[in-house]
């Protein structure tokens, strides 16, 4: 007998993983991996290629069953649960549309495959094609819309079937640019709106740091930080997210005392997450761009600009200060007018603390 | 409008004499009349009033249905699995395919009969078991490309996450994908069978083309006939195969603004 269908806000779960570990061969894709995600959150895993992010989510979609740990939806373990039977909805990186199926086809297939009559069926498809603004490419096959459109009728049919979980596998990254910023907006309204538990795996962090609730950064299989995005950039916890979360100058150094650092002729508290450094030891200190001041300087020893990038309302200035790499300092773009390439220039840290690490 | 170098016309006109004007010849020999007199289509009509054209034609279908059936339902899902878990068997199932063309079709007669059980042996299906082996190179070659086009693990994944089972996801997703590589295994298949001679005759089965090679030989003009309605025939089943995706597209396009 055909199901009933009815179109209710969805609820989110809470998702569990527990000391997840899964190698492949001798390479630990995930290291006694845990998270918890909790009701309505949106959750996106950060890291560098091969870190294990999608390894989490493929193991959370029931792909991969190969690991050892728990996960667990709701409280109740996923062990034993075939990927059909968890109801997950997944949005793969790769254009994953069925391409002999129409658009609508395509988000009414996993109620379909539920036995949900026809009416039922289109009444839904319709309105989740409307919800992502294309109810008028409804008929359309999946070569006869854009890399954008496709993603989104993607994310339509992975709604369709009203899942516990959101399951989003770098689902922007084929986009342009412009069409990325829009798409990602979009998946945020709509997992505010709808409440549902999402886990987002990217390796953009602009992305990740604009649309998420909490931010998981990754290496090496085990989950080094997971915070709100402003905590993640301004308090990393290990030398590692500080230097993936945004740019990091990483400027030589020495410990001139157990708390304190000489960085740039000036000394500064070291950070309470820095690696153990002992006194007299050179080290690399960790400063963001914004955290550097610049100013003209007449003096035959000040540094050198080197390069000036527009970046709307920001401007990236690269200083020569006489290492091997340049130091960027970001200022608004209007303080930077008065910079030139090729002005002697004198740097000051504007912060209180500064992350350090071993050379 | 391009323009073509006279070298690029003249070498493009010398290939059309050349493949032409064979077929054309042959043509014209198909319809002469009764003795090489005149024109007609009398050897045209003389070969399907011939005793046993329709039995045999008959025969022929069913072993050709038969293998088609046989065929798909031993390498699609090979094929399928060697694109997703079993890729570490792809090399080994390449090689098994690739077999039935480098040994003769009389040794693969002969080396293949004593193997089959008796109760088979005396019935024509048999055949069938030896026109599989010998379209297996092609079939495997038409999905395997079938399925090189398709993002083939996402799709299974895509499903599977929907709620779809393997008959589900094979049926209505993984099939439908690969529909064109199918019915270009399928033709071939049947082509490969309504024409197998040599097979039939060593094993003393009457076929359509055994038969067809015994008529023949009362009448050349009637088997030039025949030579030239299987070309043409061979041709539409050709443009078939290339307008068949197109026309689907066309037909869903037409429904789906209309």
């Amino acid at each position: 007998m055909a199901k009933e269908f009815s179109s209710h806000e969805m609820h989110g779960s809470t998702v569990e993983f527990e000391h997840v570990t899964r190698a492949f061969g001798s390479v630990k894709a995930l290291n006694s991996f845990s998270l918890t995600l909790h009701p309505g959150e949106l959750v996106t895993l950060l890291g560098p290629s091969g870190c294990g992010k999608t390894t989490a989510l493929r193991i959370l979609a029931g792909i991969d069953k190969d690991y050892s740990g728990k996960v667990e939806i709701d409280g109740k373990s996923m062990k034993n649960i075939s990927a059909s039977q968890r109801n997950i909805g997944m949005v793969f990186q790769a254009y994953s549309l069925f391409p002999n199926m129409t658009a609508s086809e395509n988000v009414q297939y996993g109620l379909r495959v539920r036995g949900v009559d026809s009416t039922n069926r289109e009444k839904r498809a319709n309105e989740l094609l409307e919800m992502v603004g294309l109810s008028t490419q409804a008929g359309r096959r999946p070569n006869q819309l854009s890399g954008g459109q496709q993603q989104r009728v993607a994310l339509a049919r992975a709604l369709a079937i009203e899942p516990r979980v959101l399951l989003l596998d770098e689902p922007l990254s084929a986009l342009d640019a412009q069409v990325r910023t829009t798409l990602r907006d979009e998946i945020r309204r709509l997992q505010s709106r709808l409440g549902i538990t999402t886990l987002f795996v990217t390796h953009d962090q602009e992305e990740a740091m604009a649309i998420s609730d909490r931010v998981g950064v990754m290496n090496h299989g085990n989950l080094e930080q997971i915070d709100v995005p402003g905590n993640l950039y301004n308090k990393p916890k290990s030398t590692f997210v500080a230097g993936f979360v945004g740019l990091t100058n990483r400027i030589p150094a020495l410990v001139e005392s157990k708390g304190e650092v000489m960085v740039l002729n000036q000394i500064l508290e070291i950070s309470e997450h820095s690696q153990s450094v002992r006194k007299g030891e050179e080290v690399r200190a960790l400063v963001r761009p914004e955290n550097i001041s610049v100013e003209k300087s007449s003096s035959s020893l000040a540094s050198t600009v080197i390069t000036k990038s527009f970046l709307g309302p920001m401007t990236r200035v690269g200083i020569d200060v006489g290492m091997e790499d340049l130091i960027y300092a970001e200022m608004s773009s209007k303080e930077a007018k008065k910079l030139d390439t090729g002005d002697s220039v004198k740097l000051h840290i504007a912060a209180e603390a500064v992350m350090v690490e071993s050379v | 409008m391009k323009k073509y170098s006279p070298l690029t016309i003249i070498s493009f006109l010398f290939a059309i004499i050349f493949f032409l004007s064979p077929l054309i010849a042959a043509g014209e020999y198909s319809v002469r009349g009764l003795n090489g007199v005149g024109h007609s289509l009398i050897n045209y009509t003389w070969i399907i009033h011939q005793s046993g054209f329709y039995n045999n034609l008959a025969v022929s279908l069913r072993l050709a249905l038969v293998t088609v059936v046989l065929v798909m339902v031993l390498l699609v899902p090979t094929v399928v699995y060697l694109h997703l878990g079993g890729r570490k068997w792809r090399r080994l199932v390449e090689f098994f395919c690739l077999i039935p063309i480098v040994i003769p079709v009389v040794s693969l007669a002969i080396g293949a009969q004593v193997a089959m059980p008796k109760w088979l042996q005396s019935t024509s299906y048999e055949l069938c078991f030896f026109y599989v082996i010998v379209a297996m190179p092609y079939v495997y070659r038409a999905l395997d490309i079938g399925l090189q086009s398709i993002p083939l693990q996402t799709l299974v994944e895509a499903s599977q996450s929907l709620g779809a089972n393997w008959f589900t996801t094979l049926r209505r997703v993984i099939l439908p994908a690969i529909a064109s590589a199918m019915t270009g295994a399928l033709f071939i298949t049947i082509a490969l069978t309504l024409g197998e001679y040599t097979l039939a005759s060593l094993l003393h089965f009457r076929t359509f083309p055994t038969w067809v090679t015994n008529v023949s030989q009362e009448n050349i003009l009637g088997a030039v006939a025949l030579s030239v309605a299987t070309l043409v025939g061979a041709w539409l089943i050709l443009l078939l195969l290339a307008f068949i995706p197109k026309f689907k597209r066309n037909r869903k396009g037409v429904l789906v603004h209309g």
